[in-house]
């Protein structure tokens, strides 16, 4: 290595770490906090002094936070399971077969994929609380998901365009119907896809936090973690040592499961944007 | 049963008239219940209170009552805010409340034109009970809006200054300042700066320090918030006025709105045992009555005093008024129990012995007229300070508006940008508030 | 007009893939009319009436959009917010995703573990995030002040100040810059090695190389990313709504009103404003035309995003 390249890897190293240190701090110093006793929170200390490890114990018992697990849990994987369910075969027909529309098709998905959900919040309210007195319940929140989401199909059938055309048209020679054709052809060669697909709609589930708000603020049994949380330290008359426990046990999952699902996640995001 | 209304013109003691055309076509309500108080039925409560020891006090309410009525049983939700009653009443449906309580008195005039809640008239009169006997004139005053009682008082509320005494002693201060010059010159006195924060502040003068609101302070001057014909009177109000020229006056005093804004961030929660009063972060501070049962359940060991909040100096006379408001209950019209709904407010609200216990309980200010004068009321001086306040004839409410509250943030909103130097002239920005009262209660309608 | 062909055996076989198109496309077909459409048209039908939710709405002109445009005193403050985060914000989170990208791929060693670490906080929950960065940057006993503090810098209000609360929003929309990181990383690496060679022996430094070989390659790529970050401005809402909540110390609390926008209505955004018209004040006509408004500037963005077209969409035509 010569002189030049080598102050160039101190450098960039340098300057990895140094930016590292800036993206993992926030996490330090919440994990520190949520292990402060009552009285240090509100000094400048930031060194648990000592250890308050029963502080996750007592958000974990304080009352609803189980509940809003439960409820969280239940969003977000019956909400991807539907998702899954009613976006690939839309996918499927926006990728694989020709017709008329299939352009305006694809623009009205990408149109509603940039909308922001509070454009159609109103009259959807008045429809789940006034027609169908559903507000108060998850149902609103999850029945939208049968129908399709527009991210998914999106993604799924930008992937499913690379499944080459020689394999549909051999299983079709073979006597496939199109939906034999998706099961055993399409499908098993989108595998990476669906999962991000799947993993991209169990976090947003996970994340809502204007869904729950809007639909399910008016009854505490089915506030999900995101709403939760976010009236805990006044709901709970707590301070941060307690608020930044209960930050941790809400993030904790999601960061698990990223760690153990890496790899489909960065597959994700590249395939969202590396077509441009 | 939908009925088409006209709302007539009718001045209220409070000076809030609007002329409206409304069609209701809500529920069944009007009193027109015909839901069998006997049957077994299980009703839906929502209630704000969420501190333990209040929310243990209400539940001893319910018990009490659901013993006295077999038949019934309540189902509490609490930590209820105005804003999910709002929705909720809209909503209507399984989750729905059937009775409801809010700590506010901002949206009854919302409540009552909307018909959101039932008109209780109709109610009292099945049950022989005559208002004006039963509650005090001002209490029954903020729970009605033109001559629709659609809701009822559950306890009140009167605001006074709560002060330190060990802090007191060591600032060499004899008693509670009883004009705010006097007030002024001790909150300087107990404030000791410690670099460029505090070590303990006199009194947190700043709109965002919990009780510390534009209205509460602005009772003190007994201000007119509405003209008789219902249009906006701030920009012409000289009590109001004075209230925001005292507190930023008093703001400048104990060291200029940043330093203040940076120490009330190490502030606590309001209503946890941190509270910066409990702590003894600020020496004296406004709040209500329900602050010495706090402080006296909690290990906090600041020894306190209470006394009626100090008074502008040329209204000495006046001492020993205050800002008071109350809890209100009602019954929302969507609900489908509406006489066994009625048999619990009727419970909560009259019941003597009940609003007794309720009220030593959670130390809030009873809400009946019997229960003000019986003889199980908690002795307790300090609680008995609070009481004079809200029978003080000076004591004073912000008046119910057709769009609620809004008006009321309209002047925070302008306390704080008053309080932080943002807006500088003071009767442009009440101008500015006058109108824009106006132009929102003519949106809303 | 459509081919129409006399062929009986064709022409059953069109109809037939027409039922097939139709049963596949299903879910979204019906999902689009009931979550879309239909209330995309009630919306605006609602912008022109009067309804507080309680009695049936009443024909009301453009009373809602005078009061919207002229009287309502968010409205403007919501937009020049806005204005401020598509230039700071998006520009920012830019630059870093792409210098982070940058780096973490001229790492010979480690370089997952970087990319672990820049892109863990984008998957932090939005509430749960914003909450931490509220404490951390908690003016009274936050540890970033706290450190300040003992370096002897300046201690900025950050969430409780309106000069400092947008900065303080930024700094969190940059933590969470991962998703941008890993698409600039994936680009980078497709950069073909031999035009950088090139560049190289025709003596281009670093910043050249950086000019004259990198931007080129990465514009597509950049420009998707302006104006997916723009899209996304125009959706903020849970940050600076929790943002102004938790700092304002004032939620929850029974008989208060939410404050918008707090500190000083300086975290103020277009959605935010749906929600305090239409579920807190209950002026359902009024919150339509601000969802109007915020349809009408997304679709703009999204026409951009269109407008570019074919790669973006990918087709095979």
């Amino acid at each position: 290595m010569n002189r030049q390249s080598m102050l160039q890897w101190i450098a960039v190293h340098a300057f990895a770490i140094a930016a590292a240190l800036f993206f993992v701090m926030p996490f330090v110093f919440v994990g520190l906090t949520a292990l402060m006793s009552d009285q240090q929170t509100l000094t400048r200390e930031l060194w648990p002094d000592p250890f308050a490890w029963h502080n996750l114990v007592t958000v974990w018992h304080t009352h609803g936070f189980s509940t809003w697990w439960r409820n969280t849990i239940i969003y977000a994987t019956v909400g991807t399971a539907l998702t899954l369910l009613s976006s690939i075969p839309v996918a499927y027909a926006l990728a694989c077969f020709r017709f008329r529309g299939r352009n305006l098709a694809m623009m009205v998905i990408i149109a509603t994929m940039m909308l922001p959900p509070q454009v159609a919040i109103v009259p959807l309210y008045l429809f789940w609380a006034q027609n169908l007195h559903l507000t108060g319940t998850l149902w609103p929140l999850i029945i939208p998901l049968a129908f399709g989401d527009a991210f998914s199909i999106f993604l799924l059938r930008q992937f499913m365009l690379t499944v080459p055309r020689e394999y549909l048209e051999a299983a079709k020679v073979d006597g496939c119907s199109d939906f034999r054709a998706l099961l055993k052809v399409v499908l098993p060669m989108t595998r990476p896809a669906i999962a991000a697909v799947a993993l991209f709609q169990f976090f947003y589930c996970w994340n809502d936090y204007f869904g729950p708000q809007i639909y399910t603020s008016e009854n505490p049994a089915a506030w999900t973690l995101s709403y939760g949380l976010q009236t805990f330290k006044s709901a709970h008359h707590t301070n941060w040592n307690l608020t930044m426990a209960a930050t941790v046990l809400v993030m904790a999952p999601v960061i698990i499961l990223f760690f153990f699902a890496q790899k489909a996640f960065i597959e994700g995001v590249t395939l969202t944007g590396v077509k441009g | 049963m939908t009925a088409t209304r006209r709302l007539r013109l009718a001045g209220t003691a409070l000076g809030v008239t609007l002329a409206l055309t409304t069609t209701a076509c809500m529920g069944t309500s009007q009193g027109g219940a015909n839901d069998n108080p006997d049957a077994d039925v299980t009703l839906t409560f929502w209630h704000g209170w969420s501190a333990p020891s209040e929310v243990k006090a209400i539940q001893a309410t319910i018990d009490a009552f659901e013993k006295a009525h077999p038949n019934i049983h309540v189902k509490a939700v609490g930590g209820i805010t105005d804003d999910k009653i709002n929705q909720a009443l809209r909503a209507g449906g399984a989750s729905a409340p059937d009775v409801v309580s809010s700590f506010t008195t901002d949206n009854v005039g919302q409540f009552c034109t909307s018909h959101a809640f039932v008109d209780l008239n109709p109610f009292m009169e099945k049950s022989d009970i005559d208002p004006q006997e039963t509650f005090p004139a001002a209490q029954l005053e903020y729970t009605q809006f033109e001559g629709n009682q659609c809701a009822l008082p559950l306890l009140s509320d009167a605001y006074g200054l709560y002060y330190n005494k060990d802090a007191f002693k060591a600032a060499g201060i004899t008693e509670p300042p009883k004009t705010l010059s006097q007030f002024d010159r001790d909150a300087v006195k107990l404030t000791k700066v410690s670099g460029d924060t505090y070590s303990q502040l006199g009194f947190m003068p700043l709109y965002h320090g919990y009780e510390s609101t534009i209205t509460h302070f602005a009772a003190q001057w007994s201000p007119t918030y509405f003209t008789p014909d219902g249009k906006s009177n701030v920009a012409n109000d000289q009590p109001l006025a004075s209230a925001y020229r005292w507190q930023k006056a008093l703001v400048g005093k104990l060291g200029g709105y940043e330093k203040l804004e940076k120490y009330r961030s190490t502030f606590g929660d309001e209503w946890s045992n941190n509270n910066p009063f409990m702590t003894g972060q600020v020496a004296m501070a406004i709040d209500g009555e329900w602050r010495a049962g706090m402080i006296d359940d909690s290990n906090s060991k600041v020894d306190y005093g209470v006394a009626p909040f100090p008074v502008p100096d040329g209204m000495a006379d006046q001492y020993g008024k205050g800002y008071i408001t109350g809890t209100i209950v009602g019954i929302a019209s969507t609900s489908k129990k509406q006489n066994a709904a009625w048999e619990f407010v009727k419970y909560l609200t009259s019941d003597t012995d009940a609003v007794v216990n309720f009220a030593n309980a959670i130390h809030n200010v009873p809400s009946t007229l019997a229960a003000l004068q019986s003889p199980d009321l908690n002795p307790d001086p300090n609680f008995q300070t609070f009481i004079k306040i809200a029978a003080n004839p000076n004591s004073n409410t912000t008046p119910s508006s057709p769009n609620g509250g809004a008006y009321q943030l309209t002047l925070q909103d302008l306390g704080y940008a008053f309080e932080s130097g943002k807006q500088t002239d003071l009767q442009a920005g009440l101008d500015k508030a006058a109108e824009q009262i106006d132009t929102d209660i003519a949106q809303s309608q | 007009m459509s081919t129409t062909t006399r062929n009986p055996t064709l022409r059953a076989r069109r109809r037939r893939e027409a039922l097939r198109n139709v049963a596949f496309l299903s879910p979204w077909l019906l999902g689009t009319g009931l979550f879309f459409l239909y209330p995309l048209i009630t919306t605006a039908w609602l912008s022109f009436t009067h309804y507080d939710g309680f009695t049936a709405p009443t024909w009301d002109g453009v009373s809602n959009w005078r009061y919207v445009f002229k009287d309502y005193p968010f409205f403007w403050p919501a937009l020049r917010n806005t204005l401020w985060f598509v230039v700071v914000l998006v520009s920012l989170r830019l630059v870093t995703g792409l210098v982070l990208g940058m780096t973490v791929i001229r790492l010979r060693r480690g370089s997952s573990v970087f990319r672990t670490i820049f892109y863990a906080p984008y998957l932090a929950p939005p509430v749960a995030a914003t909450l931490a960065f509220v404490f951390l940057l908690n003016p009274g006993t936050g540890p970033v002040n706290s450190i300040l503090g003992q370096l002897g810098l300046p201690e900025p209000g950050w969430f409780n100040d309106p000069t400092w609360s947008k900065p303080a929003l930024t700094l969190l929309a940059i933590w969470g810059v991962g998703d941008l990181m890993v698409i600039f990383m994936a680009a980078l690496l497709d950069v073909p090695r031999e035009l950088y060679e090139a560049a190289e022996l025709d003596g281009a430094g670093p910043i050249g190389r950086f000019r004259h070989v990198t931007l080129p390659t990465l514009r597509p790529i950049l420009g998707f990313a302006v104006i997916t970050g723009v899209i996304a401005t125009m959706q903020y809402y849970t940050e600076p709504m929790v943002a102004g909540q938790v700092a304002s110390g004032q939620i929850g609390g029974s008989g208060q009103q939410v404050e918008p926008g707090y500190p000083a209505g300086s975290t103020l955004t277009l959605p935010q404003l749906v929600y305090n018209l239409g579920f807190q004040r209950f002026d359902i006509g009024a919150a339509c035309v601000i969802a109007l408004v915020l349809f009408g500037l997304s679709m703009v963005f999204a026409l951009f995003l269109m407008r570019r077209g074919s790669v973006f969409l990918g087709g095979d035509e």
